[in-house]
């Protein structure tokens, strides 16, 4: 029988602070400190937790990464990160004094054995100096093939604390991608757990950590007039988007390798899906509400074998103009490979069979070079059964369009149609809005805010669990097979436009369109 | 440009439009009717409650009006401000006004503004006169500027009815009968009441709670032999206003309270291991008047916890058996403006079920402070 931790009753000062909820100090190693990721949000993120008054006193953060800085050096590297990327910039110089005392560097290659004593040294020492009582955060901002090295030293020099004996707690943090098929997913996970226990570990997606993304679930379980028509009966088809304007950056050559299926649908867009169409959960608590994700990923129909074109189309962006500005093609891009079929778009029809959701198309779409940055969720319901108004016109009834957008300008709105002003009864759609900006001013947290403290209080439920990512993969396996054997490639279309003719097809053999987000 | 487009332009840059108090709502209609739907420099409307602000003179008036302005930028609001003089001539007067800002891409989003003013008999027409400019199904908050009236009960009572949360500032308190007013109003209506005394005691209690969040120190929460505390106030000793006493006795009944102490109705308290001695000081200050200086607790085995304001640097120190600490959670001092104090309070969606409690063993701890 295994040990249980003993539990410690609940502070009661704290009950009815904002702070409700504050994690025990903890050392949080981040491995690839260096790195873009690290620099642009990690460290940003924990700082604003700090100037929120979020972090626990203690609260400590080691850099781990091949370049040779000190202590001090790191520090000054991260204060220059933080007054560049931090939601709260510039920084404070009070919360600074107190965040940068908990700031320490490593020096160390991820396969060098030196390294982890040297870092083990460190962590007892923070023990001893910031009170972080042995408890430990790994965060591996670093490409999967270092994964498993890194595991396996933490695991050979004792630093990971296994939670079915009494202890302080080790978490691991991964970024994704989460492999880049089944196969490669599977040996990922299968690395991670050799090391840690399921539970131990936290797959970021930063998606789920966008207040709007949380707040899908409160529109949908916390008002008690969308679930009921919240399926088959009243929804005609939902369109989800995800459209950025950028082309590959600086990631060419990763995004060359994987594309944006793997690199968007796998992960962010069968969340959104999983959120949108899952079954209310038991409790909102991690496992239940992502045993009812998974099921939504379980029903995803499978793409007919030989005719996965009629559900799929791939597109590669080719040279155009974004918001006024001049794009090369994708091929022009740094580090994509001359002749690349690597797609920069791709559209889906897919079906959740289950009975809530039988037979009601879901069409995604993500794509870089797109006219414009959003993400966004609408739902179109199906018409008014009788055309009451508007005889002896062209005019028709519209359905009604609930609309969530994620971002940027995150809100909800609603367009139903209603009587144009005069002695006709002509009708037409208007738009009933909602918008974050306009009714909470403040501006929402990063989403690595939210997701770093979440992970320091313990609570997984804003990130995917094994089977999630594995039952995506197992799902995707056979579509990315079959563009990876099919000679045509993906169908080209200029930057700055909505896709490749061959989206539009899609949906409007339907008798449907995309709409304009 | 028509006529209602201007003032609109007028509103939204903050000038008062008078408007006959019997059309208001028609007036306001009329203004927003004004926004043309393409307008390149659009501006919402919004409104996540009503606020309602009774000041009773011209200066009471102008603050209640500049700080719901600011705080209408976070909490988007329709803002009543009344002003009400019963012993003046029979008089009633009112005009419109938008506190607007930008939200970026030239967007502005816009708080309508009334305010009401009434003298004499007039003042019994304003409670009806607000409710009707409530907007229905967004919560109502009263904000009762200054010391609670011992008089015209009717009108109070009326203008509360529709209130969901009555904000207070008890610090103007003058006698514990004014928290016991409070604490009924808790336990009989469904009123839920907030202080801003209370909501800047949260920087105290963030602090203290930071201290007992260390296990070791957590279960020491039962073994409190006694505790200190000092007040800032502008006069010295017994003659000090008792407003300026009240958030340290808030401070004194909220750690009773969440420790699970018994306090009886002369405020004497009971812990698990016998009687918990509370002295309640005051020290003259010309900054932070009515906050708390110095907080101290002693446990049963003679160690200590003491939490102090460093003001250079403007923050809380807890000093736990000799060691000084600034822990991260509380190294920011929380805005004290009283925008920020009523923004913090309206983002509460639900009101304040620990300031319940503690109001009424307040009421009772009060004999202390006063004695």
């Amino acid at each position: 029988m295994s040990a249980v931790a003993p539990t410690i009753e609940p502070n009661p000062l704290r009950e009815g602070l904002e702070q409700e909820r504050v994690p025990d100090a903890s050392c949080l190693v981040i491995f690839g400190a260096s790195g873009d990721l690290t620099h642009r949000k990690l460290l940003p993120a924990l700082y604003s937790l700090a100037h929120d008054g979020l972090l626990p006193a203690g609260q400590t953060i080691i850099g781990f990464s091949r370049p040779d800085y000190t202590d001090e050096a790191f520090r000054m590297d991260v204060r220059e990160a933080c007054n560049k990327h931090a939601r709260t910039r510039p920084v404070d110089d009070a919360v600074w004094e107190n965040f940068a005392k908990g700031l320490f560097y490593v020096r160390g290659d991820f396969g060098d054995p030196g390294a982890y004593l040297r870092l083990k040294e460190k962590l007892a020492e923070c023990d001893r100096t910031r009170g972080t009582g042995g408890r430990r955060i790994y965060y591996l901002a670093v490409p999967p093939n270092f994964f498993s090295t890194i595991c396996e030293f933490l695991g050979a020099e004792g630093m990971v604390n296994d939670p079915e004996r009494n202890g302080p707690f080790t978490r691991a943090i991964i970024e994704k991608p989460f492999g880049h098929d089944l196969e490669s997913a599977r040996e990922l996970n299968r690395v991670a757990v050799s090391t840690f226990r399921e539970r131990q570990v936290f797959r970021i997606d930063h998606y789920l950590g966008k207040e709007t993304v949380q707040n899908l679930l409160v529109l949908r379980f916390a008002n008690g007039i969308f679930e009921p028509f919240w399926n088959r009966q009243y929804i005609d088809h939902v369109q989800f988007t995800v459209a950025e304007s950028i082309g590959v950056e600086k990631r060419g050559s990763y995004f060359d390798s994987a594309g944006i299926t793997r690199d968007i649908v796998q992960n962010h867009l069968l969340q959104l899906v999983s959120l949108f169409a899952m079954e209310p959960p038991v409790a909102f608590e991690a496992n239940a509400v992502r045993d009812e994700k998974v099921k939504v990923i379980r029903a995803l129909r499978e793409f007919p074998k030989g005719s996965e074109n009629e559900f799929a189309v791939r597109g590669q962006y080719t040279a155009g103009s974004v918001l006024g500005e001049k794009a090369p093609g994708y091929l022009q891009e740094e580090n994509v490979k001359p002749g690349s079929r690597t797609e920069t778009f791709s559209a889906l029809k897919l079906f959740v069979d289950n009975w809530r959701w039988a037979d009601v198309p879901f069409y995604i779409r993500a794509g870089k070079r797109l006219p414009k940055r959003v993400t966004d969720i609408s739902i179109h319901f199906r018409p008014a059964p009788y055309p009451l108004f508007n005889k002896g016109t062209t005019l028709r009834t519209q359905p009604n369009v609930l609309a969530i957008r994620i971002q940027p300008d995150e809100g909800i709105s609603l367009k139903f149609d209603s009587k144009v002003p005069g002695p006709s009864v002509r009708t037409a759609p208007v738009s009933m809005e909602f918008r974050y900006a306009t009714s909470f001013g403040a501006e929402p947290p990063e989403a690595y805010e939210r997701l770093l403290l979440e992970t320091m209080l313990g609570d997984s439920t804003l990130f995917a669990r094994r089977d999630e990512v594995e039952t995506a993969w197992a799902w995707l396996d056979p579509l990315l097979n079959a563009w990876a054997a099919d000679t045509k490639g993906p169908d080209p279309y200029p930057a700055g436009t909505w896709g490749p003719d061959s989206a539009d097809a899609l949906i409007e053999r339907d008798g449907r369109k995309w709409r304009r987000p | 440009m028509s006529d209602s487009d201007s003032d609109l332009d007028r509103a939204a840059a903050g000038e008062d439009l008078p408007v006959d108090y019997s059309s208001i709502e028609k007036s306001l209609a009329d203004l927003w009717r004004g926004q043309k739907a393409d307008d390149e420099h659009a501006v919402t409307r919004a409104a996540l409650w009503n606020v309602v602000a009774h000041t009773a003179t011209t200066n009471e008036h102008a603050t209640a009006s500049e700080v719901l302005g600011r705080a209408s930028v976070a909490v988007p609001q329709r803002t009543i401000v009344i002003r009400a003089d019963p012993s003046g001539d029979p008089h009633m007067a009112s005009w419109i006004s938008a506190n607007c800002h930008l939200i970026g891409g030239g967007k502005q989003v816009c708080s309508e503004e009334i305010s009401i003013v009434a003298s004499g008999d007039r003042i019994h027409r304003v409670p009806p006169l607000v409710n009707a400019l409530l907007i229905p199904d967004m919560p109502v908050a009263v904000w009762w500027i200054g010391d609670l009236p011992g008089e015209h009960e009717n009108y109070v009572e009326s203008l509360l009815e529709p209130a969901d949360r009555l904000i207070v500032d008890s610090v103007h308190f003058d006698s514990p009968a004014d928290l016991a007013l409070i604490s009924r109003i808790a336990e009989r209506t469904t009123t839920a009441p907030a202080d801003l005394n209370w909501v800047r005691l949260e920087e105290w209690r963030t602090a203290t709670a930071s201290v007992f969040d260390a296990p070791a120190l957590r279960s020491r929460l039962k073994s409190i032999r006694r505790v200190r505390l000092i007040a800032g106030t502008s006069t010295d000793g017994e003659s000090a206003y008792f407003g300026e006493s009240v958030e340290s006795l808030f401070f004194a009944s909220w750690l009773s309270t969440q420790a699970g102490h018994h306090v009886d109705r002369d405020g004497r308290v009971e812990g698990q291991s016998g009687s918990i001695e509370y002295a309640f000081e005051r020290r003259h200050q010309a900054t932070d008047v009515g906050g708390i200086a110095f907080a101290e607790i002693v446990f049963d085995d003679g160690t200590c916890a003491s939490i102090s304001r460093d003001r250079d640097r403007g923050i809380l120190t807890a000093n736990v058996d000799g060691t000084v600490t600034t822990p991260e959670s509380v190294t920011r001092a929380m805005g004290r403006g009283t925008d920020d104090l009523i923004v913090r309070m309206l983002k509460r969606p639900e009101g304040d079920r620990i300031f319940v409690k503690v109001i009424s063993v307040a009421a009772r701890m009060a004999k202390r402070v006063v004695s």
